[in-house]
């Protein structure tokens, strides 16, 4: 049996150094997404949000609130309007996320006590940026607003203190948990880079075996491995194992020790949990290529799958608020249950205890394929490539 | 002309012939938005569990876990002695934050100082952290103004206002007013959407050609290419429709286009496509390894558009990058049009950008097939 697993690995091995899309799908495209995610989120958060500034009252009043604004670290004021029209225009553009609107009469008004109100204009079709700049924007009008207050308050003989206190009375302490710094990077980067592991792993794997029945060798294959198709698979898939594993290692050190993310649990946590999640993938790519024995539907579905797991891990939108039967469905997919061991161990610093499912099910995906074999076996000897 | 309609043709036979070629320009952009606006289509998540550990247990700190429990975004789960066993509640995924109001939180307000609320968000998702501070200051800002009224007891409420809120501010959402996820991530995905499928359908067609020819692309005169470019277009105009006039109206996502400007957008964006896929399709060496080059390239592209990490922030190597695609200058043109209502002229860049590739790939596609 061993010398069955050797022939086949000596076999698989001349396939993969002679064609460059093996190296391609375990090595370059994987390093080439981590290094363009890693610089494209370089900040962490993004700064200097383009925003425009309308200030129709133009007294210091507006102006001071319009110096406090750009002072914000994400705001970025790069235009002065005259009128609202001109700065949705150019919110039209896409040149500014905002635009921030100070009405005539607003200081004369706030003397004669009328409260006038000071509106900001948000381009939420950016999720991000026009969150970004709300929470700006609004931090900067409460400021303006507890400003007046305490102004009027210790004109009429309160002291500091008294005033602020008297302005706000309740004041709340906000503690991110795993992530205080709030980084889109962290947030982002920790799912993104295993995801597109995992997506190649369910091509690849769809592709490697399926490419045994278009080109008829599936019997040679089975050959080699002394007829046992368990062999055949294993000698087939695990030099793909090793090149992923190393991709993994890879960006483990490189999100942990060159990039520093947060990590609340030993870096060989993380690392073992990549490498659950490569062999449950390619486990989910041999569960497809033996359930649908042609490349075309093999692979399609495994790319379709591989891309709807960015979705539906949750890492970007919960998925409490997806509709019910798709929160059911997030665990047909490894990636969802990469994210949450991350998220409760690195993250988070849980007990390994709270993520046994997770394992669990990361597991049982190994297992999926085991009952196709013999379909697969059958489908090596049988099938004929359709295009 | 009669090569250029014969190639048409053929083309046209060879694609609608092929299922493989069919499953990606066909099924695919039809099925694909469906799934993802199902997926999103709650737009929002309301009501996050978070548990409140409460050691003041005041009127006033009850009026703050009650208010804090009847906004939309949050809801009050548990009530916990300490805070290390709402932690635990946090461990096993109970809430996914805990609010912790101290025992001297009434005193200190009654006494005239600052009372300190502390809450601690679960970072697994930016959702569950804005929903949970956005909640608990609004709260915090009603309560305020009512502790202010009760310390100003003899004024009206129209005076209080003026005392505590002199300058009050509102936030309106443009073309995206709720702030919902499927508004913003929909519009990017039906667009790269119709790139993929065309690197995907039309990168099979070649690498299949390209098999059957022994390892060596057929030479393609202009007349060929122009009527290959014409048989896709034909099959994509249709998908193009339905993806971005029906789709966003079946799942009521805004739609502020106006009809002759989005078709005038969109096709430079699909002429760009088909002559990119033609020209990319030169790396697709078997039938089935465009998929294995194009796939993955989808969430880098989606990044690389500014759509979710903002343009602004985009290193420029990166943007310069960005604009060898088509879905970048598309993705952008196409929010400014659907969703803001924009014109020809506002888009005016992204416009050009789309026929300056249209024209480079029409070129680079002619050249490598030389």
């Amino acid at each position: 049996m061993l010398r069955g697993l050797r022939r086949v690995v000596r076999r698989e091995l001349r396939i993969i150094f002679s064609h460059r899309i093996y190296l391609f799908c375990t090595t370059a495209a994987p390093l080439l997404c981590f290094i363009l995610f890693a610089t494209l989120m370089d900040e962490g958060l993004p700064t200097g949000l383009p925003v425009a500034m309308v200030d129709a009252d133009n007294t210091p009043l507006s102006q001071r609130i319009t110096r406090r604004l750009d002072a914000m670290q994400q705001i970025d004021i790069v235009k002065q309007c005259a009128d609202i029209g001109e700065a949705t225009r150019a919110m039209r553009r896409e040149d500014i996320y905002a635009l921030y609107y100070i009405p005539r009469g607003t200081a004369r008004r706030l003397i004669e006590g009328e409260r006038p109100i000071l509106s900001y204009y948000l381009n939420y079709s950016y999720l991000v940026a026009g969150s970004l700049t709300y929470r700006d924007m609004y931090i900067t009008s409460l400021l303006a607003n507890a400003a007046v207050g305490e102004a009027t308050l210790t004109a009429q003989g309160a002291t500091e203190l008294q005033a602020t206190n008297f302005v706000q009375p309740v004041v709340i302490e906000t503690n991110a948990l795993g992530n205080p710094w709030l980084s889109y990077a962290v947030y982002l980067n920790n799912t993104l880079f295993p995801g597109v592991v995992s997506l190649l792993i369910f091509i690849l794997t769809a592709y490697s075996v399926t490419q045994e029945i278009k080109y008829r060798t599936g019997a040679k294959w089975l050959q080699a491995a002394g007829n046992n198709i368990l062999v055949a698979v294993a000698g087939k898939l695990l030099p793909q194992t090793l090149l992923f594993s190393l991709t993994a290692i890879f960006y483990n050190i490189f999100l942990y020790k060159y990039l520093h993310y947060p990590l609340n649990t030993p870096l060989s946590d993380m690392i073992a949990a990549s490498l659950l999640l490569i062999v449950a993938s390619q486990s989910l790519g041999l569960f497809l290529a033996s359930a649908l024995p042609s490349p075309r539907w093999a692979m399609s579905i495994a790319s379709l799958w591989g891309v709807v797991s960015f979705s539906i891990s949750g890492f970007s939108f919960p998925i409490e608020g997806m509709s019910g039967s798709i929160e059911a469905a997030t665990n047909l997919f490894p990636l969802r249950h990469y994210f949450m061991i991350y998220s409760n161990k690195a993250l988070l610093g849980y007990p390994t205890a709270y993520s046994w499912v997770h394992y669990a099910a990361l597991l049982t995906f190994c297992l999926l394929p085991l009952p196709l074999m013999k379909r697969l076996k059958y489908a090596l000897k049988n099938y004929r490539y359709i295009e | 002309m009669r090569k250029i309609i014969l190639a048409y043709l053929h083309e046209l036979k060879c694609c609608t012939s092929d299922i493989g070629v069919m499953v990606f320009l066909l099924l695919v952009p039809l099925g694909y938005p469906l799934l993802y606006s199902y997926i999103y289509s709650h737009q929002v998540v309301r009501e996050i569990p978070v548990a409140v550990v409460d050691h003041s247990q005041s009127n006033m700190s009850h009026a703050f876990t009650r208010n804090t429990d009847a906004t939309p975004d949050v809801a009050v789960a548990y009530s916990c002695i300490d805070i290390p066993s709402a932690r635990q509640l946090m461990e096993k995924d109970k809430v996914k934050g805990i609010i912790y109001i101290p025992q001297n939180f009434d005193s200190t307000i009654k006494n005239g100082e600052q009372a300190h609320v502390s809450i601690f968000c679960s970072m697994a998702s930016f959702f569950y952290y804005k929903a949970i501070l956005v909640a608990c200051t609004e709260v915090s800002l009603s309560l305020n103004s009512h502790i202010q009224a009760t310390q100003l007891a003899r004024a009206t409420t129209e005076e209080i206002k003026i005392t505590t809120s002199p300058l009050p501010n509102e936030a309106i959402g443009l073309s995206n007013p709720t702030a919902g996820f499927a508004n913003f991530i929909i519009p990017a995905i039906l667009i790269l959407v119709l790139q993929q499928v065309q690197l995907l359908g039309i990168g099979m067609r070649m690498g299949t050609e390209y098999e059957k020819n022994g390892g060596q692309y057929p030479s393609l005169g202009i007349n060929r290419l122009l009527g290959r470019g014409a048989a896709y277009l034909t099959i994509l105009l249709p998908v193009a429709t339905y993806a971005l006039c029906v789709v966003p109206h079946i799942f009521g996502l805004p739609q502020l286009a106006d009809g002759t400007t989005l078709a005038l957008f969109a096709l430079p964006y699909l002429l760009a496509c088909i002559f990119l896929a033609m020209t990319l399709g030169c790396i697709v060496h078997s039938r089935e390894s465009a998929m294995l080059l194009f796939v993955f390239t989808s969430v880098p592209l989606l990044f690389l558009s500014g759509i979710s990490w903002p343009g602004s922030s985009i290193p420029l190597f990166w943007k310069v990058f960005s604009y060898i695609f088509p879905s970048t200058p598309a993705i952008n043109g196409f929010i400014a049009i659907n969703n803001m209502g924009a014109t020809l002229a506002d888009v005016s860049f992204e416009y050009c950008v789309l026929w300056v590739q249209t024209a480079i790939y029409f070129a680079a596609s002619i050249i490598i097939r030389k």
